[in-house]
């Protein structure tokens, strides 16, 4: 099971963590949490990044869930660990055990429901009081793709981003829309000086590619 | 060894008896050779509850010999009557017979009534059977959430009175049960500061400690906090992770003995697993091992075996509750 081909290695697998031919590539690990009220699609928004799926009954998560992907940006090799958290009020209190040296943040809400929207400013709020301070939060205004029942307008949401120095895309993890995209950019505004990611858990970590995620964005072709 | 063919074909489908859709790699060689053993082992065992019903006792009155066949398996159509009445749902249903009713008659909150309704069409979406059962599970979690304000409606509930009512194909009945699981079984785990779930995960974490030491040090050592690992197992008593099967034979016990099986089985899973989860060389495999693999792998599946091993383990209530003592208000687990 967790014994099949690795990409740490020099054999230069199919996920290509050391490009061949690039003297020299960096790799970097993010820890990267999910948040946002119950059913706005976050564990849809990691399915999509992670496995290329998107399910119409997504279950909802008890507890919270981890997930790995790994994705390219010019020489580096970016390593996300995304802890998938539960929406529902009463997990709340496990919460900080998954933001606490997160490094990175995706408040999540939902374009058809106005709650969504207020109870996620709640979550950027707490990341800015209670997070590492130089967490990158970026907001996600999902289910796009049901844009025209909307009720939390675009620009409110962008100017609410700009405001609070959060990226902001709306996506859907139903069409894929903006889903690698987002990652992507918070990939990019990330630091990726060695060392300097390495906080806490990660630190010293080998990067190898758990083989069951498949690989679905386009890494250092 | 295993019969090539046998003669329960729908056993072998790609979907189990009770509606659910088998993973994408089961293992049915692996499975037909279970069955070929355990259909005999259902025969016999339904002789035996046969006799027990006849002689017509007390089952609220668990004695020894009741708990030995409890342990080896209640017959599926003998589940929901031997379940209300060992749990004791018969006798509070009789205390208050309109209860039921009364609930689902009363006004209900929008927010409980919306956030119930969110969830329907996420619970066992590829269960066949459950189509047609959906305005039931609401009428459950409705009613339970109001009369039951403290915990109100919380997630994970949802996969309890759905396999109750599975099982049970009433709704009442699964309502009291569902009722006697949140409050005698595992009481405050569902509440709104879940204050027991986070006081028996560390509890469970100080038993793995204990008992295999070797696998809490490699856990740690990757970094996956137990709560990711085993938050499921605890609220929803292994419904909607563990195979049906082999969650109504852990529950067999529930209702019969108590929250320890809860610890059992959940150790058992650590313990019968432990050289995989020692072959997990990063915390992404780790992750993916507990989510996607020994749910439903031979060892859960072939349920019978798993519930031997399961009684195999030495553990004692006292235990557990000096245990409880230690870790109350832990949350970082
Ligand atoms: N139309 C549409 N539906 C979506 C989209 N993303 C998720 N959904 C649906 O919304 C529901 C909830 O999605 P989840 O991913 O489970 O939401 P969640 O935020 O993880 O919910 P919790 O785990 O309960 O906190 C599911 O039925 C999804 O199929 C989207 O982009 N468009
Ligand atoms: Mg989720």
């Amino acid at each position: 099971m967790a014994t099949t081909p690795r990409s740490g290695g020099s054999a230069g697998g199919g996920t290509a963590q050391r490009p061949n031919g690039t003297s020299q590539s960096k790799s970097c690990q993010f820890k990267l949490v999910l948040l946002g009220e119950s059913a706005v699609g976050k564990s849809s928004l990691v399915l999509r990044f992670v496995k290329g799926q998107f399910h119409e009954y997504q279950e909802s998560t008890i507890g919270a869930a981890f997930l790995t992907q790994t994705i390219c940006i010019e020489d580096t090799v970016v390593k996300f660990e995304i802890w998938d958290t539960a929406g529902q009020e009463r997990y709340h209190s496990l919460a900080p055990m998954y933001y606490r040296g997160a490094q990175a943040a995706i408040v999540v809400y939902d374009i058809q429901n106005q709650d969504s929207f207020q109870r996620a400013k709640t979550w950027v709020k707490e990341l800015h009081k209670q997070a590492s301070p130089n967490i990158v939060i970026a907001l996600a205004g999902n289910k796009a793709d049901l844009s025209n029942i909307r009720v939390v307008e675009y620009e409110e949401a962008k100017q609410y981003a700009e405001e609070n120095g959060l990226l902001f895309m709306e996506t859907s993890a139903k069409t894929g829309m903006n889903v690698n995209d987002i990652f992507m950019a918070i990939a990019k505004k990330l630091p990726k000086n060695d060392g300097a990611n390495n906080q806490g858990a990660g630190a010293g970590r080998r990067l190898n590619e758990n083989e069951n995620n498949r690989q679905t964005t386009n890494c250092c072709k | 060894m295993a019969a090539a063919t046998t003669p329960i074909s729908s056993k072998f489908s790609d979907v189990d008896e009770y509606g659910f859709k088998r993973p994408e790699n089961f293992d049915y060689k692996a499975y037909e050779q279970f069955m070929s053993n355990y259909l005999k082992t259902l025969a016999k065992r339904r002789k035996r509850w046969e006799e027990i019903l006849e002689e017509n006792v007390d089952l609220s009155n668990i004695n020894s010999k009741l708990k030995r066949y409890i342990r080896k398996g209640i017959p599926g159509p003998f589940r929901p009557d031997v379940w209300m009445r060992i749990s004791g749902a018969y006798k509070l249903q009789a205390k208050s017979p309109d209860l039921y009713r009364s609930l689902l008659n009363a006004p209900h909150e929008k927010e409980i009534s919306d956030s119930i309704s969110i969830d329907l069409p996420r619970t066992f979406p590829d269960n066949i059977f459950f189509e047609t059962k959906k305005d039931s599970l609401y009428n459950i979690l409705i009613a339970y959430a109001h009369h039951n304000r403290d915990v109100g409606y919380c997630q994970g509930l949802n996969y309890i009175a759905g396999l109750l009512l599975i099982v049970t194909e009433d709704e009442e009945k699964s309502f009291w049960l569902l009722k006697h699981m949140v409050e005698n079984i595992v009481p405050q785990y569902h509440t709104k500061n879940m204050a027991n779930l986070l006081r028996d995960m560390a509890v469970f974490k100080e038993m793995v400690i204990r008992r295999v030491p070797a696998v809490n040090k490699h856990i740690e050592n990757l970094g996956l906090p137990y709560a990711v690992i085993a938050s499921k197992w605890f609220i929803c008593v292994f419904a909607e992770v563990l195979p049906a099967e082999t969650v109504l034979r852990i529950w067999d016990c529930v209702f019969s003995e108590g929250y320890k099986i809860v610890f059992r089985v959940a150790l058992t899973m650590f313990k019968t697993h432990k050289s995989a989860i020692l072959a997990a060389d990063d915390i992404g495999a780790l992750a993916n091992f507990f989510r996607e693999v020994l749910i439903h792998d031979e060892i859960v599946t072939d349920c019978h075996t798993f519930m031997q091993k399961v009684f195999e383990l030495r553990l004692k209530r006292s235990e557990l509750e000096s245990l409880r003592k230690v870790c109350v208000g832990r949350n970082n687990t």
